[in-house]
């Protein structure tokens, strides 16, 4: 309440939106870009191949990371070390389809249907947690992302089928779903608990916060929405996962798309007909936790939550170097009770050693400690800085000598 | 026209992307609006020798600032408005007519000794405008004490009359409440426009430029203290409203006790520090040697600060 009237006072944090339309279709691509880092090329799959919906173009090696696959009719363009490239055709009598598959029926479960899933293009890093308890995250994860009620309300056999999958796999004892307080959606056999939908609730850690009372407990996780959602798709559609919701949002309009692998940011705008202009800020991911894009050809990916327009001169610019005032308003806001002021100058200075001892590694990523700063400085970036900085030197012992290599020749190429 | 056929040059930035849109510079700006108020209330009782000593002091402090930054080699900070605030609340504390050479030396030292000394906005450890005003204040009290600046005027200074007369003599002299309200008494030229300041303070509180807790337990610490003193003797001690109604104690409550740069950052600690606050101006007024102790109250809790930021609660899941 205090930090409603004072600090956070931005209507937007009430994370549900009353969203009640549909999700509209995303665009045709002429072409798509698929990233393919650190995953292997298939067999078969090189320049001039002609491909079509759902055929495995890489495959990645770790159980976490589902494996890729087209999206549409189209041919191999280019395959450099970062991206396939493939430029949709026409759909010709020969061309082979798949058919559908119903997983339910085929009845694998535990680490069969985690390896299925996993191969059919699910991301299974955080749907396949071994906990006790796993919490399905069913608030919009960041404001402006408003496709979590439309999932909820519209998509109930899309979620029924992820949840039922979900229980296959047999990794956590107990589901639940989170959602927010006034929802009546509900579903048999789901235990169903209600969260005060006030952003940062919808941050995976503050979210397991607010349903148990307790602070990072053990074996306790959560799982977003976006990804019980693909779990579904998969399970409903019997295809592939080829496609992700996407949250289109600027100063003219807000809209769900669902959006193919690989589309390029600009084809998505100009189908949603937003209009760029000098000086905007373009981000892929939620506002206060995504990441800022330079070029129209970056491309959705699986995991892509929302695409947003920052119009220029809507916030304050950031302009370099600003220190810090000591207002205090970050350490009022932080709901990890960190001091993000003090933390964000030890970053700034290089002395990571004090960060990890002021528990920097705790912070669990909400972004409000930057959207309330009055010096416009870039408090989360620094955190998140010296939290990578800490993790490569408690990693320096095993020098991971392969993935540097290969991060130098990728720079190298580029 | 397309996007992709526009060669567009994206601002980057860093998450997170949406803000809730306060800057200094804004912040500044709230300030002045909020001191306006007594602007006004304090030209229509001292004239244009108040209007003198405000537009000296913002002039020199403003001036002063330049000069540090360009001492230093830094980036110009003169346009984000905070020494101009500083300047204004300097002023307030001044009488309206004391002498230009005071106004610029309390200015001067205000703003190089105050807050370019220690790395410029934000890095002090005492209030900026309480450091300009102590060093004049303690070098040349004369001149800055009202009661024998302020002569052609049918006021009084109620604090004096506390002091010297002892709290019996407050019941038969000539003030009512709202006359001390409204800015009929002698005193610091805004510091004693009580309910210009009040309205200003409640400006900056719903805009959320200061932070509530420190004024309302600064007030409330005032009370506190007051109370006891006039409930064990009301014929020495003076009541709790009169230490609300003169000198600078408004004043110290919504602006100066709130910098926030020297006040603690957590609700705790911030209640604790106006507390500490509140009651220090009582116990100086009634037990020091100067009739108005808010400004130096507030300095004193301001060195207490980072022991109030000591109280914090355990980072996110650290049990022990």
């Amino acid at each position: 309440m205090r930090q409603r009237f004072q600090i956070l006072n931005d209507p937007r944090f009430r994370l549900v939106y009353d969203e009640k339309r549909r999700f509209f279709e995303g665009p045709d691509p002429a072409t798509l870009r698929l990233n393919i880092e650190h995953f292997k090329v298939a067999d078969g799959i090189k320049k001039k191949t002609r491909v079509f919906p759902g055929m495995l173009l890489a495959t990645h090696a770790s159980l976490d990371k589902g494996d890729l696959h087209s999206p549409i009719y189209g041919i191999v363009s280019d395959i450099n070390a970062r991206s396939i490239f493939v430029d949709a055709v026409k759909r010709e009598a020969d061309d082979p389809v798949l058919e559908p598959r119903d997983f339910l029926e085929e009845g694998r479960e535990g680490e069969e249907l985690r390896w299925q899933m996993k191969e059919m293009g699910v991301n299974m890093r955080s749907l396949g947690q071994k906990v006790k308890t796993l919490i399905i995250n069913g608030l919009n994860p960041d404001p402006g992302v408003t496709w979590a009620e439309s999932i909820l309300q519209t998509h109930a056999n899309n979620l029924r089928h992820g949840m039922e999958l979900q229980r296959r796999l047999t990794r956590a004892d107990r589901i639940i779903l989170a959602v927010p307080k006034g929802s009546t959606v509900s579903y048999d056999g789901v235990d169903i608990v209600y969260v005060e939908p006030e952003y940062p609730n919808s941050v995976n850690s503050v979210l397991i916060r607010e349903v148990t009372g307790e602070e990072n407990p053990p074996d306790i996780g959560a799982v977003g929405l976006h990804n019980l959602w693909s779990l579904g798709r998969v399970g409903t559609s019997g295809y592939p996962l080829m496609e992700t919701v996407v949250t289109v949002g600027s100063a003219t309009q807000w809209k769900n798309y669902i959006v193919k692998n690989g589309t390029s940011v600009g084809q998505l705008l100009t189908h949603a007909k937003v209009e760029l202009n000098e000086g905007d800020t373009l981000l892929r991911g939620g506002p206060l936790r995504g990441e800022c894009l330079d070029r129209l050809d970056r491309s959705i990916s699986k995991g892509t939550v929302g695409l947003f327009v920052v119009e220029a001169g809507t916030v304050p610019p950031m302009e370099g170097h600003s220190p810090c005032v000591n207002c205090g308003a970050c350490v009022q806001v932080c709901p990890a009770h960190l001091n993000p002021s003090t933390l964000s100058r030890y970053a700034e200075f290089a002395n990571y050693n004090v960060c990890f001892q002021e528990h920097s590694p705790l912070c669990v990523e909400c972004g409000l400690c930057g959207y309330v700063c009055i010096a416009r400085r870039p408090v989360l970036q620094y955190i998140r800085l010296a939290n990578a900085k800490i993790k490569q030197m408690q990693e320096f012992v095993y020098v991971d000598t392969e993935e540097n290599a290969s991060d130098e020749t990728t720079e190298a190429k580029k | 026209m397309s996007n992709s056929e526009k060669n567009i040059l994206f601002a980057m930035s860093a998450a997170p992307f949406w803000h809730c849109g306060r800057t200094i510079t804004k912040n500044s700006m709230h300030y002045m609006i909020a001191l306006m108020p007594a602007v006004f209330m304090a030209i229509w009782h001292w004239g244009i020798p108040a209007l003198g000593v405000m537009s000296l002091s913002i002039l020199v402090a403003m001036l002063t600032e330049e000069l540090f930054t360009r001492v230093m080699h830094r980036t110009s900070t003169i346009a984000d408005g905070t020494a101009a605030v500083s300047g204004l609340l300097l002023a307030f504390l001044m009488p309206a007519n004391a002498p230009y050479w005071i106004v610029i030396l309390a200015a001067f030292c205000a703003i190089s000794l105050g807050k370019m000394a220690f790395g410029g906005y934000g890095a002090n450890p005492v209030n900026t405008v309480l450091v300009g005003w102590a060093m004049v204040f303690v070098s040349f009290p004369v001149f800055m004490d009202p009661n024998s600046m302020l002569l052609q005027t049918d006021f009084i200074d109620p604090l004096v009359r506390l002091k010297y007369f002892g709290a019996e003599a407050l019941q038969n002299a000539s003030f009512t409440t709202s006359g001390l309200m409204f800015g009929e008494q002698i005193g610091a030229l805004g510091a004693s426009q009580i309910l210009a300041l009040l309205v200003g303070g409640l400006y900056l509180l719903a805009r959320g430029v200061i932070r509530w807790e420190i004024s309302l337990f600064f007030l409330i610490g005032v009370l506190l203290v007051a109370a006891i003193l006039n409930e064990v003797d009301p014929s020495k001690y003076a009541s709790p409203f009169f230490h609300l109604m003169t000198g600078s104690t408004i004043l110290c409550a919504f602006f100066l006790a709130t910098e926030f740069a020297c006040a603690p950052d957590r609700s705790l600690g911030m209640i604790l520090f106006g507390l500490t606050g509140g009651a220090l101006l009582v116990i100086i007024r009634t037990y020091g040697v100067y009739t108005d102790g808010a400004p130096f109250a507030v300095m004193l809790a301001n060195l207490l600060c980072p022991y109030f930021d000591m109280i914090k609660p355990k980072p996110f899941g650290v049990k022990k």
